[in-house]
């Protein structure tokens, strides 16, 4: 029997490699590249009256400089604007911005000039030499702005809507009106970025004799690349190959393709003929990649005694900065999330989404998901609040119950389909966080800090995540004459831990060691039918088409085996790379002669290819193929679900506030999950520790500060605030359940994005349950909070200036 | 963003008035001052060249001068870009008489500060231009008093021989630093104009306190 491998916490066997600086990351690739800098507006709105480059063209190892106008004389699409990725009917005005902006630019960071050079300090000083003739425009910047339109950020696109989309289930208005409690909220979250370790970049190399190009990128999307990068530069697309390194950090901002520099890098090569890089500096991933959250939301809700929903009506407002190349995904996503575990009678949503002149956006590690939990959950403690109830009771009164799944909530969602839970169980999750962060002794804890001067309070967030979206993944397993196993799956890996589950899973279906099963991600060569590694999928996605892929190879393994063992192929078990007859000890065939004989040759070239030579197997009356056979100990299969599958998770916070400095401190982090059946708990774990630790710096430090000019004034890490692990909570008391998905054959959903989710609402809670010690009725609707804003409420509620 | 500030001056508001505003002063008094050329009435063109340490850059600017109140106030319209990032400033001068021989300046500036400077300077920006700030009206003050020695020391209105005003296309450079006798109209161009830089200066210093 093989010791299963699903299930178990096996280490992450790629961070012996990571960890020792072993990694190669592009910026590791192509040593004696040319290297590309980028001009970028220093202006949010501003005319390009003129762009001079004289300076620059006798500049020794300078290689190219170009423009817009450059770029139309190169042809392809690049006169055009950069594709609109996902475009929907509600977008009614999309915008996308040009690889170098024509004419006008729209956020400050916006690429203008584009020089190749011999290194990247010729070409940061060939950059500086341009002179670009501006005429500053009236920027637009914030929500509050955009929604005034006293200026407009594209002169076509009235009013500064991009789109606006309304859902609704039932008549929430009327449920509202008649409902005998009611409520109004305000509530707003600001921008973030998801600001991976390792910034954008992109490496390629035109290969004339063959007439390719091969494209390397920080991607988490490689097939998203080569379709865009083909596209724009007129080649076909089996003349380009994109491949992912090691990638360090995505959380969402890699998932927008093609960037300029993409395009222009890869145009570049091919013009010059040399490798060309570009690596991003950590400024211009402030101001020129994508940011996310950003949104002010007003929520109507109507509810009974018991705080059960009766209706439920949102509208908000969601800015996408200056372009849309992801669509309407972020806000489509809170505004069909935000319902969460629990089901109103009726429910509207509604919202805008608009153009401001700043960076555009693209979902973020959670992506739509925290604002709406946010909603969601600081409504169901407003709730508790009004009635006096335990906020516990209230939740529990709105759960969807175990019996009722599949639940449809009558709307559609981010991938166009129905917003239908497949599975999980909120009341049980809910009983294992109140046991686990001791909610019932709570008060007890709160009069013991109270009596030494302290002041703690407690959080509770539950939300649902539709994770694992289409279209589809494939993968491909191929078992070489050693035996040793090599998969190919087309998603990229950003550090999740690929190579350690996905040969968890190949190990556990084909019946071969772990060891020898290599994982490869990302490369357009092996397997160029992919979508990307985004909304916590590529566990369901390409773990479920690796599985089914394993499992063709397992099943032609064991046919080719019955045939040589001469019996019967239910009678076959293949243990650790070994086809055995069961029960018959001694009657075997390796995995690797296996191989051998399903790829017969006429030259031999190895001791094991001599063994599959026309003079040494094959039947004389039978083809050397079987009819419906195709040579090699292969599989290839693809996962393409119904729709998404639904996990779900709740998380509860203790906090300590100072009476004085406002500061706040964690004391414990509780988080219960359920993502379905775990591959490897450790690496789920691990995703919900740096998933918390993400969302702590969303709920108390980090966020985009522009000022009115449209100017990032924090784009840096020294006044970006990210936690470090003194800022991180110890410990983090982690309990799974396990509701298996009917969506997929192992049973799995997705576990990425998770940790970082409810912190807003967590943390939002806490505090607001701690401040009420001194200061009853202060409430929290606006995050992140810092200490210096919690310090700023608790004198505007005193000075009655707080608003509920 | 907004930086204001103030300093004063051992010398009456008709001398301030008077004495600053000479191109020929400004371009010795603002450090890294390399050039000015007059483009027009109230018009110049200039390049400041500011840094500290290894860290400099070279500013092109514009600037114009404007709601000219003698002896009280003027608005200065800036524009300046360089490597290291870009300005776009309305800066607001008053000169206020304290009737003891001495002068005093505010100067209320509402500036867009764009660029690697906009991004990761701006926490250092106010504290860098008070510094910078200083420094040039020192060396305002220093012209007009006759130190250094170099400096055509100034005696008053009836001893100020009546220097034609410099034409438009006349360029300023530091070097000699020999500035000729003052008229009004120069003089009033060079506060603006001194204001103006101080901005740039402060753009550079603040780059520069972040690289540091």
């Amino acid at each position: 029997m093989n010791t299963r491998m699903f299930g178990e916490k096996v280490a992450r066997v790629e961070d012996d490699r990571l960890l020792r600086g072993h990694g190669r990351y592009v910026d590791d690739l192509a040593a004696g590249a040319l290297h590309a800098a980028v001009l970028r507006s220093p202006h949010a709105h501003a005319r390009i009256k003129d762009i001079d480059v004289t300076d620059v063209l006798d500049c020794a190892g300078v290689h190219a400089v170009w423009t817009s106008e450059d770029l139309d004389e190169l042809g392809g699409s690049l006169a055009g604007p950069l594709p609109l990725l996902i475009p929907h009917p509600a977008l009614t005005h999309g915008r996308t911005q040009h690889a170098l902006a024509r004419g006008e630019v729209n956020y400050a960071g916006e690429a203008i000039a584009f020089v190749v050079a011999d290194d990247r300090y010729l070409a940061e000083d060939a950059v500086a030499r341009i002179r670009v003739d501006y005429e500053p425009l009236p920027p637009v910047v914030g929500i509050e702005a955009a929604r005034a339109a006293e200026h407009v950020v594209h002169p076509d696109v009235p009013g500064n809507v991009g789109a606006r989309l309304e859902q609704a289930n039932g008549d929430a208005a009327a449920a509202i009106a008649k409902a005998p409690h009611r409520l109004s909220l305000d509530l707003t979250i600001e921008r973030s970025a998801s600001t991976p370790m390792e910034g954008r970049g992109v490496v390629a190399q035109w290969n004339a004799d063959l007439g390719r190009l091969l494209l390397w990128s920080s991607t988490q999307t490689s097939t998203g690349v080569r379709a865009a990068v083909a596209a724009q530069l007129g080649l076909d697309l089996r003349q380009v190959d994109v491949m992912t390194p090691d990638v360090g950090g995505g959380f969402g901002v890699k998932i927008n393709h093609p960037w300029p520099e993409e395009v222009l890098v890869a145009l570049a090569a091919r013009s010059l003929g040399r490798p060309v890089k570009f690596t991003e500096d950590r400024r211009e991933h402030f101001i020129s990649s994508a940011h996310e959250r950003g949104q002010v939301h007003h929520v109507e809700v109507g509810f009974d005694d018991d705080g059960r929903l009766l209706g439920l009506d949102v509208t908000f407002w969601h800015d996408h900065g200056a372009y849309t190349p992801y669509g309407l995904i972020v806000p489509i996503i809170t505004s069909t999330q935000l319902l969460g575990p629990y089901k109103p009678q009726a429910y509207r949503v509604a919202f805008e989404s608009l153009y401001t002149n700043t960076v555009m956006v693209t979902p973020y590690r959670g992506a739509g998901r925290p604002q709406g939990c946010f909603v969601m959950e600081r409504t169901m403690d407003a709730i508790a609040d009004a009635l006096g109830k335990d906020r516990l009771e209230v939740r529990s009164a709105n759960f969807i119950q175990p019996d009722e799944f599949p639940y449809d909530h009558g709307l559609v969602f981010q991938d166009g389909r129905e917003l239908e839970y497949d599975s999980g169980d909120y009341p049980a999750l809910l009983e294992k966080l109140r046991k686990l962060v001791g909610w019932d002794d709570f008060e007890q804890l709160r009069a013991e800090k109270a009596a030494e001067g302290k002041r703690v309070g407690i959080g509770v967030a539950c939300y649902v995540e539709g994770t694992g979206v289409g279209p589809y993944e494939g993968a491909h397993v191929h078992v070489e004459t050693s035996g040793k196993v090599k998969v190919a799956t087309g998603l990229t890996s950003q550090g999740q831990g690929h190579q350690t589950a996905f040969a968890q899973i190949v190990a556990d279906e084909l019946g071969v060691r772990f060891e020898d099963v290599e994982i490869t991600t990302g490369d357009t060569r092996r397997m160029p039918y992919a979508v990307g590694t985004f909304a916590s999928r590529a566990a369901v996605m390409s773990g479920s088409a690796i599985h089914k892929a394993a499992k063709r190879t397992r099943e032609k393994a064991l046919r080719i085996a019955a045939e040589a063992l001469e019996v019967d192929v239910t009678d076959l078990d293949i243990v650790d790379g070994v086809v055995e007859v069961k029960g018959v000890p001694g009657s075997t065939i390796d995995l690797g002669t296996v191989a051998v004989l399903a790829n017969p040759l006429r030259y031999a070239f190895d001791e094991a290819s001599r063994a599959a030579t026309q003079f040494t197997v094959g039947d004389p009356g039978k083809p050397p193929v079987a009819e419906g056979e195709q040579p090699g100990l292969e599989g290839t299969d693809f996962h393409s679900p119904e729709r998404s599958t639904f996990a779900s998770g709740m998380h509860a916070v203790v906090v300590e506030t100072d009476p004085e400095t406002a500061e706040i401190k964690i004391l414990k982090y509780a988080v219960v999950h359920d993502c379905g059946r775990l591959i490897n708990p450790m690496i789920v774990e691990g995703q919900i520790h740096g998933g918390v630790a993400q969302g702590v710096g969303g709920a108390l430090y980090e966020r985009m500060v522009y000022d009115d000019a449209g100017q990032l004034l924090n784009a840096s890490f020294m006044d970006f605030l990210m936690p470090y692990v003194t800022e991180v909570p110890d410990r983090i008391d982690i309990d799974h359940q396990e509701t298996p998905s009917p969506l997929n054959p192992l049973g799995i959903k997705g576990a990425g994005e998770a940790g970082v989710i409810p912190s807003a609402a967590v943390f939002a809670a806490a505090i607001e349950d701690a401040e009420r010690i001194d200061h009853p009725g202060l409430t929290i609707r606006a995050m992140p909070i810092s200490p210096s804003e919690l310090f700023a409420l608790r004198q505007a509620h005193e000075a009655g200036k707080d608003t509920p | 963003m907004k930086i204001t500030g103030e300093a004063t001056l051992v010398a009456p508001v008709d001398r301030v008035w008077d004495a600053v505003l000479d191109p020929r002063v400004l371009v010795t008094a603002i450090p890294g001052c390399e050039r000015l050329e007059q483009t027009g009435e109230h018009a110049y063109e200039m390049t400041v060249t500011a840094g500290v340490a290894s860290i400099r850059g070279t500013y092109a600017g514009t600037c114009r001068i404007g709601q000219l109140q003698q002896h009280e106030s003027l608005v200065l319209s800036l524009q300046g870009a360089g490597a290291p990032g870009t300005i776009d400033a309305e800066v607001a001068v008053r000169f206020e008489d304290n009737g003891d021989r001495t002068t005093s300046l505010f100067y209320d500036a509402d500036a867009v500060v764009g660029g690697m400077v906009g991004g990761v300077g701006q926490r250092m920006l106010s504290s860098v231009s008070r510094r910078m700030a200083h420094e040039f009206f020192s060396n305002v003050e220093a012209a007009i008093n006759g130190v250094p020695a170099h400096h055509a020391p100034v005696e008053g209105e009836e001893a100020a021989a009546p220097a034609p005003a410099p034409a438009a296309g006349a360029v300023f450079t530091a070097s000699p630093r020999q500035p000729a006798g003052l008229d009004q109209d120069s003089f009033l161009k060079g506060v603006a104009v001194g204001a103006g830089l101080v901005l740039l200066g402060a753009v550079v210093g603040g780059l520069v306190g972040r690289r540091r």
